[in-house]
């Protein structure tokens, strides 16, 4: 995940890329993510999660699009 | 399927990451836990397969642990006397909310911008500038890893 002064920058570098343009988040969106995703990392009983469980991490940041769902 | 010592070596990979700052060799590992070298070779791949780290391609040399990348980037995260590079701008943040340390993070702009200095603390972010742009549907981010 590429970080960038603006959206017009991610366009400009989508367009270079023959990509689609795909999720821009907020520094403060990514730090909430972060916080969720990466806070039990280094547990002795983290065991991964499971799609659902993603699923569930991104809806409690406000994530809802279907860009989230692994489905 | 994933047992207990295939997560204790995961457990290990990453302690030592915060420790030394970079992945421990298959050799280290091994002696950590008394294994040989292809046991522990088998272990580190099914743990890439697993998507709990992943592998150099074709090798057993670890290129991430995320949010730790074993290579350099443009994402440096220092903590206390500690530097880590940071796999991207999600993971530059995820060093931090995995250590709950404070940070001061350099991260380079992608296209024009030069340099982003910021800081994480006391649990907020500080001085940060930018957006994080997330190409793919979360589907497909285990396609091709490192160039997500």
């Amino acid at each position: 995940m590429l970080l960038f002064r603006s959206e017009e920058d991610i366009k400009d570098w989508c367009r270079e890329q023959g990509m689609p343009l795909g999720q821009v988040l907020t520094l403060e969106q990514v730090w909430q993510l972060s916080q969720s995703w990466y806070g039990s990392r280094l547990e002795a009983e983290y065991t991964g999660r499971t799609a659902v469980e993603a699923e569930k991490i991104f809806r409690q940041v406000g994530l809802a699009d279907p860009f989230w769902l692994f489905d | 399927m994933i047992t207990d010592i295939d997560l204790a070596v995961r457990h290990f990979v990453y302690r030592f990451f915060v420790q030394e700052t970079r992945p421990p060799a298959v050799a280290e590992t091994a002696a950590e836990f008394g294994l040989s070298l292809p046991e522990t070779e088998a272990i580190y791949k099914k743990l890439h397969d697993g998507h709990f780290l992943f592998l150099e391609p074709g090798q057993s040399q670890i290129r991430m642990a995320n949010p730790f990348s074993a290579v350099s980037t443009g994402f440096i995260v220092r903590t206390g006397a500690k530097s880590y590079y940071a796999n991207c701008a999600w993971d530059m943040l995820g060093i931090p909310a995995m250590l709950h340390e404070d940070a001061t993070i350099s991260a380079r702009f992608t296209g024009p911008g030069g340099v982003m200095r910021m800081a994480v603390k006391n649990g907020r972010i500080q001085d940060g500038q930018g957006l994080v742009h997330f190409p793919l549907p979360v589907r497909h981010w285990y396609d091709d890893l490192i160039h997500t």
